[in-house]
């Protein structure tokens, strides 16, 4: 990924990190529409204030607080939410692009991983926070961040062998 | 050596699919705007306390109380002063032009009734009720703040003109 730090091109930027953040904000919400929905709207949000892109934690703020917005937004959708949300644990998958059976087998385990444990995961690996980054943006210790991600990964490698 | 390198590589090489190709069109239209509203919307200057504007005011306020609290039984109508020991505060102020008067200060001591008099001119008697206070004048420089009190004693003499009840 090209470091998207040093951009302040909107373009550049949002083309470098949206397919991370719509990923990110499908911890939140069921769909890849409303995924984009809340994306839009954190980075418009983000960008019209003119925080800068190298606080990029603070994007992820954004669209957190943008999908919790989303679904407060509507009580009986956010009663429709909270009353799936075990099942998201389990059947809410991250979209991947061109799976083989090794990768179906993976995302599965993913997917089973407990919703702090994964939100990690999406965060380091396939938006390139680093623990500092990705404390900042849930509020939690760089220590907490990194133990959920040594446990995600711990539990991965449990459920999940590869081919 | 981390125990789970291989594990991090094979979840690296899943790629998440791209967002659809409105979304950026939808930030793009969003922001330019965002710019436009903002571009139109007369953003009122940041809160700023006045403080010449409050000072005159607490000034004003602190002096219309002082007058308000004491006691002067016979009102302006009824009331001629025939003598005082102070200037007035008109007089103090202009002494002072970087100065704001900002408090006054009247302490009743004694008011002692002296009697009926005749007043020169008057058709009828006054009483003449004599005074003893001490005024504290208070001051504030403009620019540096500085605060300036003034303490002194002072006597005035009232002729009531009496009712004849």
């Amino acid at each position: 990924m090209e470091n998207v730090a040093t951009h302040e091109d909107w373009k550049v930027c949002f083309s470098e990190l949206a397919p991370g953040l719509v990923l990110f904000a499908r911890q939140w919400v069921r769909s890849t529409p409303d995924a984009e929905d809340v994306v839009q709207e954190a980075f418009v949000r983000f960008w019209r204030r003119n925080l800068s892109i190298k606080n990029r934690a603070l994007l992820y703020v954004a669209v957190r607080s943008a999908a919790l917005d989303l679904i407060r937004r509507d009580n009986r959708r956010a009663r429709r939410e909270v009353e799936v949300f075990g099942e998201a644990e389990r059947t809410v998958q991250p979209q991947f692009e061109q799976l083989d059976d090794s990768q179906r087998q993976l995302v599965a385990a993913l997917d089973h991983l407990p919703r702090d444990q994964r939100e990690v995961l999406v965060m380091k690996i396939w938006n390139e926070l680093t623990f500092a980054e990705i404390a900042e943006a849930l509020g939690i210790s760089q220590n907490t961040a990194a133990s959920r991600y040594r446990y995600g990964l711990a539990a991965l490698k449990k459920t999940y062998q590869p081919q | 050596m981390n125990d789970f390198s291989e594990l991090e590589r094979e979840l690296k090489k899943l790629r998440p699919v791209q967002p659809s190709a409105e979304l950026t069109s939808r930030v793009g239209n969003a922001l330019a705007n965002s710019e436009k509203g903002t571009a139109k919307v007369i953003r009122p200057e940041q809160f700023r306390i006045n403080w010449l504007g409050l000072g005159l005011g607490l000034a004003a306020a602190a002096t219309f109380l002082i007058f308000a609290r004491v006691d002067f039984h016979p009102n302006d109508k009824t009331k001629q002063t025939i003598a005082s020991a102070t200037p007035s505060l008109q007089q103090k102020a202009a002494a002072l032009p970087n100065y704001q008067a900002t408090g006054l200060t009247q302490v009743v001591y004694s008011k002692r009734d002296e009697g009926l008099v005749f007043p020169r001119g008057a058709e009828r008697p006054s009483r003449r009720v004599r005074t003893a206070k001490r005024e504290t004048l208070q001051w504030r420089d403009r620019q540096s703040g500085a605060q300036l009190a003034v303490s002194y004693p002072t006597e005035e003499v009232t002729l009531i003109p009496v009712s004849g009840q």
